[in-house]
């Protein structure tokens, strides 16, 4: 099966469950998903995070951004949302410890372009990290570190993986090399993006096309830092400094797989917060027991989501994310 | 018909155009040959803009364009009314207004209009707040009053490459993801391939400026909506309904900003439309909205609105669309603008004044309910021979080229200096 898309390329979609998960191209993937898993958790334990369990539905998730529609679940009577990210629930949760991770399941219905961005799915796993007390760039230096430990220990322990798979290891030397991931301003990459031809819209994400092109031109991973508000949602935090730029990055694989992961220091202060959602076109009042926390008081904090399918995409060098998936969900796509 | 009435409306001349179309444009065909005719003896107008005139030029140079292109003396069939709509290209410098789910509409005439304003080719606003009133109609089977339901009946007549469907959100609404919904949805993706989808910004109301929308429904139904909405006993308890409240939300300038740069950075295949209440700041606020990309801003004057509304609004809160045209003076972008519009001299006038195009409200209800079939249709006919006449005789065939110095009003209107007398050819 495969789909066309608005360029004319023929995208493919997975084979029927049986044969996607026979393939020995997707046992391959889900071992070196596995050690990527294991090594996230290693670190993460070694750094000193403990490990939550976040919840699956709730009165309110994730606002998200880019257009894609949460899921409504009927619970006893009330509107409940599928999580869409754990963002609101980690913030909570650092009122019982300084330093969390949670892996957890996701589902966002993306709009239906997404189908052929070979990186988007519509239920896929976050890993969620959160920091009390830190700033963007310590929520980095984390991340940084993560995505070093998770390539290195892959590399020592799934090398058979990755030669079924065909992915060569001395793709990771620049990323292994020690030398820190470089930080670009959002505005620089939009700098660079019309200098390549490119019509970036300034005051919005760096588009899916745009990130591509410059994670092509890229080695090892790098940020893109400093969004501009009206771009992202409301939790993260606005620069003092420079109003209207937020106080955020996203963590961007090279060879054009794109974004990784996004993060941020976060807004903690019940009136900002409140300003914020009406900016991003949020009603307060859905928001109940979240803002009655912030009100009482929650940490000030920064953190990252890792989408653990695309890192995983990344590392064994597949074409498209749902190959990093055991029961792939392309948007739009009725799957199992 | 529903028994549906409009008493501050010219509703019958409004009725009449549904039934008979074009030929209402004139007086009465039996008069004809009986009877003298000449301005009416008693001043009808209404407010600034019914009392404002249309003032033809003894020179029309742009006619003498238009005789050289043609070879022959232009008529008002020669007068090209499409244009550009926020977006989308359009028949006619109209689009239909959004009903929302008052139950006029969300009775079968909203899916009525839907269909017949898809067949003009002009674009279509949908109410917000059909989903959680009425639904969405996707898992629910058949589509009827929902939002579904007249999208698909507007897409389904639409010609190729004309109108579009501009789907309303406000601050209650964020909670049904209504934007999301229809962004993500397989049924309206032909409408977003073929960039005839928008959304719009619900910022307020012409009838109720400061409120939110106000609906009656039966006590069981209140209850029902009341985690979404406030719901307040006002009348009598015997009476068993209930007005359900919405908000008209919190807006500041840079509310306003980062909420169109969110439209755009959520959804950029999709158009982005602000609506204004006829608010003392809205020359203002249309600039931010432009400023931060809107790719219309719509103004409903005073004067407009179909839905239940407190009797002190209707009667003195919110500015007269003149001032409101006044206010905004020219325009930074697209300004479309209602109230109280159904026929092509008002509608004239507001273009000539700075608008876009004009939107047609309660004028649509009431002529889906004289004839459900083609009504509304008949009425735009109507409108859109008196707009290729007015144009002509202003010696313009284009909409865009309609100015200020087009209209006159006894109680003065800013017009433009005239050029000097040697610079016109």
């Amino acid at each position: 099966m495969d789909t066309t898309t608005d360029t004319g390329t023929a995208t493919p979609l997975p084979a029927s469950p049986r044969e996607h998960l026979a393939s020995p191209t997707t046992r391959a993937v889900l071992r070196v998903q596995h050690a990527v898993l294991d090594a996230a958790r290693e670190h993460l334990r070694e750094h000193g995070f403990t490990e939550m369990l976040p919840p699956i539905i709730g009165p309110v998730t994730d606002p998200g951004a880019r257009g894609a529609k949460q899921v409504d679940v009927d619970y006893y009577g009330h509107r409940y949302k599928l999580m869409t990210s754990a963002i609101l629930y980690k913030q909570a949760s650092l009122t019982a410890f300084d330093k969390i991770f949670c892996i957890a399941p996701n589902v966002r219905l993306e709009p239906l372009e997404t189908s052929s961005t070979s990186r988007h799915l519509a239920e896929f796993h976050q890993i969620d990290v959160e920091v009390a007390g830190a700033s963007r760039e310590d929520a980095m230096a984390v991340a940084e570190g993560l995505v070093a430990h998770v390539v290195r220990r892959v590399v020592e322990r799934s090398a058979a993986e990755l030669e079924v798979l065909g992915r060569d290891p001395d793709a990771f030397a620049d990323l292994l090399s020690g030398r820190p991931f470089e930080r670009r301003a959002h505005a620089a990459a939009v700098a660079d993006l019309h200098g390549l031809g490119h019509d970036q819209n300034p005051d919005a994400e760096i588009d899916w096309t745009g990130e591509a092109m410059l994670s092509a031109k890229a080695s090892r991973p790098f940020f893109l830092t400093d969004y501009p508000k009206g771009s992202r949602g409301f939790y993260d935090k606005e620069s003092r400094d420079q109003p209207g730029r937020l106080r955020n990055f996203d963590l961007l694989a090279p060879e054009g797989y794109g974004e990784l992961c996004s993060g941020s220091e976060r807004e903690h202060e019940y009136g900002a917060i409140i300003a914020r959602m009406r900016e991003t076109g949020e009603n307060p009042a859905k928001y109940g027991w979240y803002l009655k926390m912030v009100r009482d008081g929650i940490p000030g904090s920064a953190g990252f989501g890792i989408g653990l399918e695309r890192l995983t995409r990344y590392i064994a060098g597949l074409e498209s994310v749902w190959q990093a998936s055991a029961y792939p969900k392309v948007p739009g796509v009725v799957s199992p | 018909m529903t028994g549906l009435r409009a008493g501050t409306f010219p509703e019958a001349a409004v009725r009449e155009r549904a039934r008979t179309g074009t030929a209402a444009a004139f007086p009465d065909l039996a008069d004809y040959g009986h009877a003298l005719f000449g301005a009416p003896a008693a001043d009808p107008a209404a407010d600034e803009l019914d009392a404002a005139r249309l003032v033809p030029p003894v020179f029309v140079p742009e006619r003498l364009e238009k005789l050289i292109d043609l070879a022959r003396e232009p008529l008002p069939t020669d007068v090209d009314l499409t244009t550009d709509i926020g977006g989308f290209a359009s028949a006619l410098p109209v689009y239909l207004s959004a009903f929302g789910s008052t139950q006029v509409a969300s009775a079968d005439l909203g899916q009525a209009a839907s269909g017949q304003a898809g067949a003009l080719g002009v674009p279509m606003v949908v109410g917000e707040n059909v989903v959680p009133v009425n639904g969405y109609g996707r898992l629910t089977g058949g589509a009827g009053r929902s939002l579904l339901g007249r999208i698909r009946a507007y897409a389904d007549a639409a010609p190729d490459g004309l109108g579009g469907v501009v789907v309303q959100q406000s601050t209650e609404d964020a909670d049904a993801e209504v934007w999301n919904l229809v962004y993500s949805d397989p049924s309206a993706r032909p409408l977003l391939d073929s960039g005839r989808l928008g959304f719009e910004l619900k910022v307020g109301q012409g009838a109720k400026p400061g409120l939110g929308g106000m609906t009656v429904v039966d006590a069981a139904e209140g209850g029902r909506l009341s985690e979404q909405f406030a719901v307040e006993p006002v009348f009598d308890p015997a009476s068993g309904r209930v007005l359900r409240c919405a908000s008209p939300g919190t807006f500041t300038e840079e509310i306003l900003r980062q909420q169109v740069r969110l439209m755009r950075n959520n959804f950029p295949r999709a158009r982005v439309w602000v609506k204004l209440p006829p608010g003392r700041d809205v020359a203002a606020a249309a600039a931010v909205a432009w400023e931060a990309g809107a790719d219309a801003v719509t103004v409903d004057g005073a004067e407009g609105g179909s839905g239940w509304a407190p009797t002190a609004f209707l009667a003195g809160v919110g500015l007269p669309l003149a001032e409101c045209l006044r206010r905004i003076g020219a325009p930074a972008g697209c300004l479309l603008v209602s109230g109280r519009v159904w026929e092509g001299l008002r509608a004239v006038k507001c273009l000539a004044l700075g608008a876009r195009a004009t939107g047609l409200g309660r004028a649509a209800l009431i002529a889906v309910d004289e004839d459900p079939r083609a009504g509304l249709v008949r009425l735009v006919e109507c409108l859109a021979l008196e707009l290729r006449m007015l144009v002509s005789a202003l010696g313009k065939y284009r909409v865009p080229a309609l100015s200020p110095d087009d209209v006159w009003s006894p109680r003065g209107w800013a017009v433009p200096e005239r050029a000097p007398l040697g610079a016109v050819r």
